[in-house]
C-alpha cells in the first residue's frame, strides 16, 4: 500500500509543476488566443538565469529566484511587444508558427551557452535526508516546490479575482471591444499576460531545475507535455489548469509505476498524457472547466 | 489570344474549358517542356557526386511532402503538426515490408514502383483516421490533435521490436530493367525517379485544384458554413483532406527509405513535422509553387548555415557549439521574418515578378 501511497504523492509533486507550467499557457490565451510553443524554452531560460545567478554571480538562491522572474517578466513582455503585436488578428496558422519560430531562435540563442549541452544541477540548500511519513517518502526539494507552486497559484488567482489590473484582464478575455469601450487598453493586456506568464514560467523553470536538475531537453520537454493538461483543463481556466495538471501528474506516475514492466510495456509515461488528450478532443474538446464554445460543422 | 501568361495583360477566356487548359499557349508548353528537358539532362552533363546529389533527392522528397502539407495546411486551412509522423507511416510501411520478408525480397527489390503506391495508400488511411477529428474541432485543437497523433506515433515506434525500438532498419538495392542500381549510380537513379514522381503529383494537384474536389477544399477552408449551404459536405472534405495529405507523406517517406536504404525514427520526429510547416510557410501557403519553393530555400538555408558554422568555428574556441546553435536560431528567425514582413511566401514574389514582366516598362 505504501508503492500506492508513493505513487500519488509523487504523482502529485509532478502534477503540481505540469499546473504551474500550464498556468503560463493559459494566461495567454485567455487574454490573447495565442498558443504558445516556445513556453518551454522560457521555463529552460528562467531556470538557468536562476543558475548562472546563484552559482555563477553568487547571489543567495531566493534573490536570484526573484530576479529570474523579474527578468522573464520583461523578456516575455518584450517577445509580445515586438513579435505577437504585429500579428493580431493573422489566421492562427501563422500565430502558432511565430511561436514555434521564436522557440527555435530561443533554443539557438540556449546552444549558444554551455547550458544547451551540459547538465548542471543546482546546489543543495535543503536538508538531504527525506522527509518521511508512514512509509511514503517525500524529499525537502520536492515538499518546497509544491508548496511554492501552491503560493504562486494562490497569489496569482487572488490578482485576477480583487486586483483592478486583473479584473481588467478577465475583462479583456471576456470581451474585447467592450473592455476596450471601458478605456482598457488591449495591447497593454495581452503584453502583461505574456508578462506572468513569463514569470510564472521561470518560477517553473527553477522548481524543475531544483527536482530534477538543469537539463535542457527534460526543460524544454516541458513546453509540449502541458499541452494535454491545458487542453483537458479546458484551454482558459487556471482552476482546469491546476486539477488537469495534478490528473495528468497522477496518470503518469500510475502508468508508469503500475503499468511498465506488466504486458511488456514500458514508457507509458510519456505517451499516456497524449491519448488522454485524444480522447479529451473526442469526447469533452472544451475540457473539465473550459468554456463551450466548439462549432460543429 | 494573347501570347504567354507572361505578357498576358488580362484574361480573355470565353469558355470554362479554355480556363481549365493547363497551358494557355502552345509558347507556355514549349517553355515548359524545355524546362523539364534541363532538369532531366543536367545530371548528364555535369558529375555532382553522391554527396550532392543526396542533397537534391533530399529537396525533391521534400517537396513531394510539402505538397501534401500545402493541400491540408494551405488550400484546406487544417494546420497539422504531424505531418513527419505521416511521412513516417509510408517509410516503415517499406520497413515493415522488409522486417516480414527481409530487406532483398523481389518485392522490395523489383516492386518497388507498386511499394510506393501501396506506402501512399497507408498514409491515406492514417491520414483519414488522423482527420477525423476534424469533423468536431477546429484550428487549435486540430493543431493539437495532430500533434498528440505525432507523439504517438513516436511512442510507438521507439516501443515496438517489429519496428527495432526506432533503429536503422535497412532497405534492399533495388532493380532497374539495366540491372541492380549499384552504390555510384544510386542517388543519380532516385533523382529521375523522385523528379518525375513530383512531375507527376505536381500536375494531379494541378489538375485537382482544377475539380470540384479541389475546389471544394478552398471552400471549406474559406467558409464551412457556406461550402455546406453549397451543399458540400465539410467533415467528410477535411478528412479526405487529410487522406491526400496522408498519400502525398506516404509516397515522400517510401521514398525517402530507398534513397537512404534504411529508415530509422530520427528523420520522422517533431522537428522535422516543424520543418514542414515551415517550408510550406516560406514557400507561401496555398500555393501550388510555393510548395517547390519552400524546400529548396529552407534547404539551401541549412546548408548555408553549416558552411558558415564551419568557417566560424575555426576562428571560436571549440567550446562553443556553433553549428548546433546557429541551425535552429537561423530558422527560427527565418521563420518569424517571412510571417511578419512576407506571409504569402516566395510565392508572392513569384507572383510579383509575373505582374512586373507584364506592364513593363510602365508602371500600371
Amino acid at each position: 500500500m505504501s508503492y500506492f501511497f508513493q505513487i500519488v504523492v509523487s504523482g502529485i509533486v509532478v502534477g503540481s509543476i505540469y499546473a504551474l507550467a500550464a498556468l503560463g499557457l493559459v494566461l495567454v490565451y485567455k487574454s490573447s488566443r495565442v498558443a504558445n510553443f516556445a513556453h518551454g524554452q522560457i521555463i529552460a531560460a528562467g531556470a538557468f538565469i536562476t543558475y548562472y545567478l546563484s552559482v555563477s554571480l553568487g547571489v543567495p538562491i531566493f534573490f536570484s529566484f526573484l530576479a529570474s522572474m523579474i527578468i522573464t517578466f520583461f523578456l516575455a513582455m518584450s517577445v509580445e511587444r515586438i513579435f505577437l503585436r504585429k500579428l493580431i488578428g493573422e489566421p492562427i496558422i501563422s500565430v502558432i508558427m511565430v511561436t514555434i519560430g521564436l522557440g527555435s531562435i530561443l533554443d539557438g540563442l540556449i546552444y549558444l551557452t554551455p547550458f544547451g549541452s551540459e547538465n548542471f544541477s543546482f546546489p543543495a540548500f535543503l536538508p538531504q535526508e527525506p522527509l518521511s511519513l508512514g512509509g511514503v517518502s517525500i524529499s525537502w526539494t520536492q515538499l518546497v516546490g509544491v508548496i511554492v507552486t501552491f503560493i504562486l497559484i494562490g497569489g496569482l488567482s487572488w490578482f485576477f479575482k480583487k486586483s483592478t489590473i486583473g479584473i481588467s484582464m478577465r475583462a479583456v478575455s471576456d470581451d474585447q471591444f467592450a473592455s476596450m469601450s471601458v478605456g482598457i487598453s488591449v495591447p497593454k493586456v495581452f503584453g502583461l499576460a505574456w508578462a506572468l506568464a513569463g514569470l510564472s514560467a521561470a518560477a517553473a523553470g527553477c522548481i524543475i531545475g531544483n527536482i530534477t536538475g538543469l537539463n535542457f531537453d527534460t526543460l524544454h520537454a516541458f513546453g509540449i507535455i502541458v499541452f494535454p493538461v491545458i487542453i483537458l483543463g479546458g484551454l482558459d481556466s487556471i482552476l482546469g489548469a491546476v486539477v488537469a495538471g495534478i490528473i495528468i501528474g497522477l496518470i503518469q506516475q500510475f502508468s508508469s509505476g503500475y503499468l511498465d514492466g506488466n504486458f511488456g510495456l514500458k514508457g507509458t509515461g510519456d505517451v499516456m498524457p497524449y491519448i488522454i488528450l485524444v480522447v479529451v478532443l473526442f469526447f469533452k474538446p472544451h475540457g473539465l472547466f473550459g468554456i463551450h464554445e466548439i462549432e460543429r460543422v | 489570344m494573347s501570347a504567354n501568361s507572361w505578357l498576358a495583360t488580362g484574361n480573355f477566356f470565353t469558355t470554362y474549358k479554355q480556363e481549365q487548359r493547363t497551358f494557355l499557349t502552345s509558347l507556355d508548353r514549349s517553355f515548359f517542356t524545355l524546362f523539364l528537358v534541363i532538369l532531366f539532362g543536367w545530371p548528364l552533363l555535369f558529375e555532382l557526386g553522391n554527396k550532392n546529389m543526396l542533397v537534391i533527392d533530399n529537396i525533391l522528397i521534400a517537396i513531394v511532402a510539402v505538397m501534401g502539407l500545402n493541400l491540408v495546411t494551405g488550400f484546406a486551412g487544417l494546420i497539422s503538426i504531424g505531418h513527419a509522423a505521416f511521412v513516417g507511416i509510408g517509410a516503415y510501411t517499406v520497413a515493415s515490408f522488409c522486417r516480414t520478408m527481409g530487406d532483398s525480397h523481389i518485392i522490395i527489390t523489383h516492386f518497388w514502383p507498386v511499394l510506393i503506391v501501396v506506402s501512399g495508400l497507408v498514409g491515406a488511411v492514417f491520414g483519414a483516421i488522423v482527420g477525423l477529428p476534424a469533423l468536431r474541432l477546429k484550428h487549435l485543437y486540430l493543431a493539437i490533435a495532430t500533434l498528440s497523433f505525432q507523439m504517438i506515433f513516436e511512442w510507438t515506434i521507439q516501443f515496438m521490436t517489429f519496428f527495432n525500438q526506432g533503429q536503422t532498419i535497412y532497405v534492399g538495392r533495388v532493380f532497374w530493367f539495366t540491372g541492380k542500381v549499384g552504390r555510384k549510380d544510386h542517388y543519380l537513379f532516385w533523382y529521375f525517379i523522385i523528379l518525375t514522381i513530383v512531375i507527376l503529383l505536381g500536375f494531379g494537384i494541378r489538375n485537382l485544384l482544377k475539380t470540384r474536389y479541389g475546389r471544394s477544399l478552398v471552400a471549406v477552408r474559406d467558409n464551412d458554413r457556406a461550402a455546406d449551404a453549397m451543399g458540400m459536405n465539410p467533415g467528410l472534405t477535411k478528412v479526405y483532406a487529410f487522406a491526400l495529405a496522408g498519400f502525398f507523406a506516404g509516397v515522400a517517406g517510401a521514398l525517402h527509405a530507398y534513397v537512404y536504404r534504411g529508415v530509422g525514427f530520427e528523420s520522422f520526429t517533431l522537428h522535422e513535422s516543424i520543418g514542414y510547416l515551415a517550408m510550406a510557410i516560406v514557400g507561401g501557403l496555398g500555393t501550388l509553387n510555393g510548395s517547390f519553393w519552400g524546400p529548396v530555400a529552407i534547404k539551401f538555408l541549412d546548408l548555408q548555415v553549416e558552411t558558415l558554422a564551419e568557417i566560424a568555428g575555426k576562428y571560436l574556441p571549440s567550446s562553443m557549439n556553433l553549428a548546433t546553435a546557429l541551425k535552429p536560431f537561423t530558422f527560427g528567425l527565418v521563420i518569424v521574418l517571412f510571417l511578419m514582413f512576407e506571409p504569402r511566401g516566395i510565392a508572392n514574389w513569384w507572383r510579383i515578378t509575373k505582374s512586373y514582366t507584364k506592364l513593363w516598362p510602365f508602371r500600371y
